[in-house]
């Protein structure tokens, strides 16, 4: 048994809304629960309600083009990691989403589920900032979009407001944007992300996007960086210096700030071999 | 209190369940099958693998009222008429199993990947049980009995192929 | 002539495994008995406090809630070697998550919620978490009352009004002479931290206190017969009162010899008027609450000659204990009598320090001090053959223990102890020693080699026991009762192949009861120190032999022939040379009848023990002495590829050679070596408990204590098992389960040398010690 609680499966997202509403701030929205229910199991959240959305066929859903992606709240990062399209269309976000967890755990777990936790660690959330993703939520108010760059409020908290369902996660179109996603472990098993970073270039505009994860209370966006490829290795370092300055790690359990600091820009350096120096990315 | 339908192991089911109950429990409290093991309750180690609508998931985190309108396979439901599955077979056959505590998990991961890849490679396999932990036998064993298995079914299929 | 085996020797598959791949293996976690209540735990929050004031009124309300218990009026002093436990918490708390309040219910829900209502006060007093500083004369006492307890004497030592729970001594030969005058000196010392056994089926016991102050206990234990022994002393009841069933075990690995959860679920049962109670340590308390691997700090010094020879060394082991030593008493003694490596050395000095500190406590672990001590030892070999310019594998070849040496303790070595040398070899030749590691295609990766020696003893009492019945069935089929456990080693199976050697029976007609009962199943003092295949086996053969007699005495009268003119095959016994007047065993299990319906004989049953033989106690000023049953060595050697950038490691390959003596059943033991290699990497490389500086455990789940994975392990293993028979063992065997783990570390240790020219001392190698020292490295030069 799981705190104490109750549970409505909604035939609406309007009833869900409302029951959120009416919880004040007590309720929580149900997807995976991979997250929630652990917290629930080790008292470190005490919602009175759970309000449980996979009933709702148009969360079930998701569409993948080349124009604009669409992933619903409801479906399961395994539907989306094992949909060829979605792996071609989205290779770092689908590299991102197979690093989360178990293959068991990857079965229930939802793309947005991942950021509505508000990990500084969630592995997603650097694709989709660097993506420029949108978050489509639901309110007693009305529909409304969110910018996922100003989606996370700090560690564990959103800028949802306590009556909102997130029922979509948007994905721009991809305009020949190459992108790439890294991620360092202690183990090769499942693991939380020491740190994460997810980068995205256009050759056309010649700009290249960062974010980084697990190195600041929320995952952090970088201004977009102009490429110059004349010097790959001053431009590197240049990056590099830029990406340093700002994150603000911590030292906890997982690591510490120095071996963040020293990894971080290794993985900066690889994104930016695969995508800038190795010739075409995907 | 929420009433819910579901079939294990192809048996419909109908059980009366408060909102904060597992679906690991109700398996093992409620329906005594207790082949499916609790080794952490909160996802990690892979003991209380089943299948939900033919994928595995960890039955510690989910909750048994979501259960309703779905179908689950336990341990319980994977020997066949009597008899072991080849799965089962296979294990036994490679050195597989010591203590057996994450045994019934991870057969029921391995039959998932089965059910979606017949014929997985080494690397697929990994994948399939890399959430499951095992403390006794170092996974080579694991690894070879799923291949195994994968093998004979293949072996089975051409054989009624060429018949 | 030798007959052929039939079953011993080959790859006969597990007794169990039918029930374990179908789910009916029943656990102690899967138990539940009529009106059996469920058990939650208060823990305390501080490595050290005084309990000034426990609240449990508003607990006791709860509906449901049927038995509340604090520390006071439980005034039982537990163990094994030392009794320094107590059920709950009393007076003060010596580690943080170690019990203080245990409460029965109906449920499990309503016992966490009954938890969450007791108030508990405390003053926090200092706390000490490293043994070093708790050896210091000024330090705080954990055991203020260590002078009063009891403890195993003769064989441990601890010294009243400190925290050093036992100091074992080693002293042969003259250390300080040999040292003074040795060409080579070399100091190093080395750190393990605490790990976790992990076991997938954490502790759990079921008990229920019955009329007339009996107990009857159902738990998840090494030990069924220890368990009986350690409550009845403690409780102060006759020894059949105390009856222990042991269900199917998931796992122990050590961690569940000795006493666990079993006086408390006792206590709270009694005390909730006899309902059966059960306890089961959530994952968290497996961690944080039961007992790990204890610490180590080593600190070794070598001295040689200039070519090589070993002339002297000394070694201090200091052991953190943690909050109780009645286990680690023993891996300090164990650990120090092993605690030069299985080399020959004529002047040794070791003291071995185990001493309290405020932690969770420690326990037995597969290797039992040896994979911590080894860590050590066979790092500082690979830094003295550096010192000597001398190739690692030469350098311990020209030490090896050989016939005509003397061990440190003066144990003579012979032929019969197995061959070192052998497995170095063989692993060396495996593992291309004298070819240079392929570079890696990427150029931040490197590669190295690396290889380890390993030895291990028993560490059991002098007195050590075991015993076997069994009893023929009317089909002519044997039934074995035995009080080792199987939790996975694979054992049962073995003693299922022995027997049906020795009985001359098909193997399918010999049933092992899976369950211990102690009462039923004859006595066995516990599973643990690689001992049961050996004991356990030898008692198996007389128990065999006196069914035989048994068959043989009463045939004879049925065939008119001499017993010793009687021989016995395929289930039946029969005149020599004449198969075709025999008659099966299914006609005399029962007893023979005749034709007249005269019968004779009865029942048969057979009955065979083992007993420990020539062990003597050690001296307490020098160590010497004879601790050692058997002695059972082996090698690894490793291949690694780093990643300079990150840190992280990648095993290419491990290869272990062990000299198993005979091996009794090479799928099993393949599957010990396998199991136990991998388990070694998680010491290797992840695993180790993360303190604060309040002595608050930072890692007590899986999220952050990452054990291996099928990811994780080597890319390739191989395994190569010797077979220099050991006197004395069951056709030769002697014991290999926990060999395995050790000295895992010490090989990638030492290959990581080879890799980066790094000196590791410290463990786990996780990517990121790996990379912190590869940048000071980087930044120093």
């Amino acid at each position: 048994m799981l705190g104490n609680f109750e549970y409505k499966r909604i035939r609406s997202i309007e009833e869900g809304c409302q029951y959120l509403a009416e919880a004040a701030g007590d309720g929580a929205v149900l997807a995976g629960g991979t997250d929630l229910l652990v917290e629930i199991r080790n008292g470190l959240k005490s919602p009175q309600l759970l309000v449980d959305c996979k009933g709702l066929d148009v969360l079930n859903v998701f569409s993948v083009d080349d124009s604009r992606s669409t992933i619903g709240a409801s479906v399961a990062l395994n539907q989306l990691i094992e949909h060829r399209v979605f792996r071609t269309t989205h290779p770092a976000l689908a590299d991102a989403l197979a690093s989360i967890g178990t293959y068991q755990l990857r079965n229930r777990a939802t793309l947005v589920g991942n950021i509505c936790n508000a990990s500084p660690a969630a592995d997603a959330a650097p694709v989709l900032l660097v993506l420029d993703a949108v978050v489509e939520v639901a309110g007693v108010e009305g529909p409304r979009t969110v910018p996922v760059r100003s989606f996370f409020a700090g560690v564990k908290k959103t800028t949802l407001k306590p009556d909102e369902i997130v029922t979509a996660i948007a994905l721009p179109a991809r305009s020949g944007l190459r992108t790439a996603f890294r991620k360092q472990q202690r183990i090769r098993g499942h693991d939380l992300a020491v740190v994460n970073a997810a980068g995205a270039y256009s050759p056309a505009k010649k700009v290249l996007k960062l974010a980084i994860g697990s190195c600041a209370p929320t995952p952090v966006l970088l201004d977009p960086i102009e490429v110059d490829s004349k010097d790959n290795e001053a431009f590197a370092d240049h990056v590099i210096e830029t990406v340093l300055r700002a994150v603000s790690p911590i030292s906890d359990v997982r690591a510490s700030a120095g071996y963040r600091n020293a990894v971080l820009p290794i993985l900066v350096k690889r994104i930016l071999h695969e995508l800038l120096f190795e010739g075409s990315g995907a | 209190m929420y009433d819910i339908r579901f079939t294990v192991n192809g048996q419909p089911e109908h059980a009366t369940v408060p909102a904060t109950m597992t679906l690991l429990d109700l398996l093992r409290d409620r329906l005594a099958l207790t082949g499916t093991k609790e080794g952490c309750g909160i996802g990690e180690c892979g003991a209380c693998t089943v299948l939900l609508d033919g994928k595995p998931i960890t039955s510690c985190l989910m909750l048994a009222v979501e259960a309703d309108g779905h179908d689950i396979e336990t341990i319980e439901g994977e020997a066949v008429g009597g008899g072991l599955s080849v799965l089962q077979q296979a294990f036994i056959d490679t050195g597989a199993i010591q203590c057996g505590f994450c045994t019934p998990g991870m057969i029921m991961s391995a039959r998932g990947l089965l059910n979606r890849t017949p014929d997985p490679s080494d690397e697929n396999i990994v994948e399939a049980i890399a959430g499951n932990l095992c403390r006794c036998t170092g996974y080579e064993a694991i690894i070879a009995a799923v291949r195994l298995a994968a093998d004979r079914l293949a072996g089975a299929k051409q054989g009624r192929g060429q018949s | 002539m030798t007959r052929e085996l039939k079953y011993v020797g080959k790859p006969i598959a597990r007794a169990d495994a039918v029930d374990k791949v179908t789910g009916a293996a029943q656990y102690t976690h899967d138990l539940c008995l009529h009106g059996m209540l469920h058990t939650a735990l208060v823990l305390s929050p501080h490595a050290s406090a005084r309990i000034v004031s426990i609240d449990i009124e508003k607990a006791e309300q709860v509906q449901g809630v049927r038995a509340v218990l604090t520390g006071n009026g439980l005034c039982y002093q537990l163990g094994l070697y030392l009794q320094d436990k107590c059920i709950l918490a009393r007076d003060i708390v010596r580690y943080h998550g170690e019990p203080v309040v245990a409460i029965a219910a109906d449920t499990l829900d309503i016992a966490n919620a009954a938890c969450r209502l007791v108030e508990v006060q405390y003053e926090a007093l200092p706390s000490l978490l490293d043994p070093r500083d708790a050896m210091e004369e000024s330090a705080h006492l954990v055991h203020p009352d260590l002078h009063t307890y009891n403890y195993m004497k003769g064989v441990f030592f601890p010294k009243a009004h400190s925290n050093i729970a036992h100091h074992q001594k080693i002293r042969k030969g003259d250390f300080d002479r040999a040292f003074e005058k040795a060409d080579i000196r070399l100091t190093a010392s080395f750190y393990n931290p605490p790990v976790q056994h992990v076991p997938m089926e954490t502790h759990a016991a079921v008990a229920q206190a019955l009329p007339g102050n009996r107990i009857e206990i159902w738990t998840s234990s090494q030990s069924p017969y220890t368990v009986r022994h350690l409550l009845s002393v403690c409780f102060g009841l006759p020894h059949a009162d105390v009856r222990v069933h042991v269900p199917y075990v998931g796992g122990g690995f050590g961690g569940k010899a000795g006493l666990g959860l079993e006086p408390l679920a006792y206590v709270l049962s009694r005390a909730a008027g006899g309902r059966p109670v059960k306890v089961v340590a959530t994952r968290e308390q497996e961690f944080n609450t039961l007992p790990s691997r204890q610490g180590l700090h080593s600190t070794i010094e070598i001295a040689t000659s200039n070519d090589g020879k070993i002339v002297a060394l000394k070694s201090t082991y200091i052991w953190d204990a943690g909050a109780y030593a009645d286990y680690g008493v023993n891996i300090g003694r164990s650990a120090a009598y092993s605690g030069a490596g299985p080399y020959s050395i004529d002047n040794c000095w070791i003291d071995s320090y185990v001493v309290y500190t405020n932690k969770v406590f420690g326990t037995a672990f597969r290797g039992f001090g040896h994979l911590e001590v080894l860590w050590g030892i066979e790092r500082a070999m690979d830094l003295m053959a550096r010192k000597l310019g001398m190739d690692p594998v030469e350098f311990r070849k020209r030490n090896l223990l050989k016939e005509g040496d003397t061990t440190i303790t003066g144990e003579a070595f012979t032929s019969g102890h197995g061959n070192p040398q052998q497995c170095l070899e063989a692993v060396a030749e495996a593992i291309e020693w004298r070819t240079p590691s392929a570079p890696p295609i990427e150029p931040h990766k490197v590669r190295g080699k690396g290889i380890a020696m390993l030895h291990k003893a028993p560490a059991m009492p002098t007195s050590t026991s075991c015993a076997v019945v069994i009893k023929l069935d009317e089909d002519g089929g044997a039934d074995v009762l035995v009080s080792g456990v199987d939790y996975g080693q694979g054992t049962y199976t073995v003693l299922r192949q022995i027997a049906a050697e020795e009985l001359r029976i098909p193997i399918e007609k010999v049933h092992i009861t899976w369950e211990c009962d102690t009462a039923f199943s004859p006595y066995d003092w516990q599973t643990v120190a690689s001992r049961f295949a050996y004991m356990g086996g030898n008692a198996i053969i007389e128990a065999a032999a006196d069914c035989l007699d048994q068959i043989r005495f009463v045939a004879a009268q049925a065939l008119d022939v001499a017993p010793e003119d009687l021989e016995c095959e395929h289930g039946t016994v029969y005149p020599k040379g004449h198969p075709d007047r025999g008659i099966p065993y299914s006609q005399l299990a029962l007893g023979y009848t005749f034709e007249n319906g005269n019968s004779i004989g009865g029942p048969i049953i057979g009955h065979g023990r083992f007993i420990a033989k020539g062990l003597t106690h050690l001296d307490p000023d020098t160590g010497q002495g004879l601790p050692a049953q058997f002695w059972t060595y082996g090698a690894h050697s490793v291949e690694v590829e780093v990643d300079t950038e990150t840190g992280e490691i990648e095993i290419l390959n491990i290869v272990s050679a062990l000299d198993a003596g005979k091996v009794l059943n090479p799928k099993l033991c393949v599957g010990q070596v396998v199991g136990g290699v991998v388990q070694g990497l998680g010491s290797a490389l992840w695993e180790g408990f993360v303190f604060d500086e309040k002595g608050r455990l930072l890692n007590p789940a899986f999220v952050d204590y990452k054990i291996p994975t099928a990811k994780d392990i080597p890319h390739r293993t191989q395994q190569i098992l010797l077979e220099n028979p050991q006197p004395g063992g069951p056709y030769g065997a002697r014991g290999v389960a926990e060999h395995p783990m050790i000295s895992i570390p010490s090989a990638i240790g030492n290959a990581l040398y080879d890799a980066l020219g790094i000196e590791f001392t410290t463990l786990p190698l996780n990517y990121e010690r790996i990379l912190t020292r590869i940048r000071e490295k980087a930044e120093s030069s």
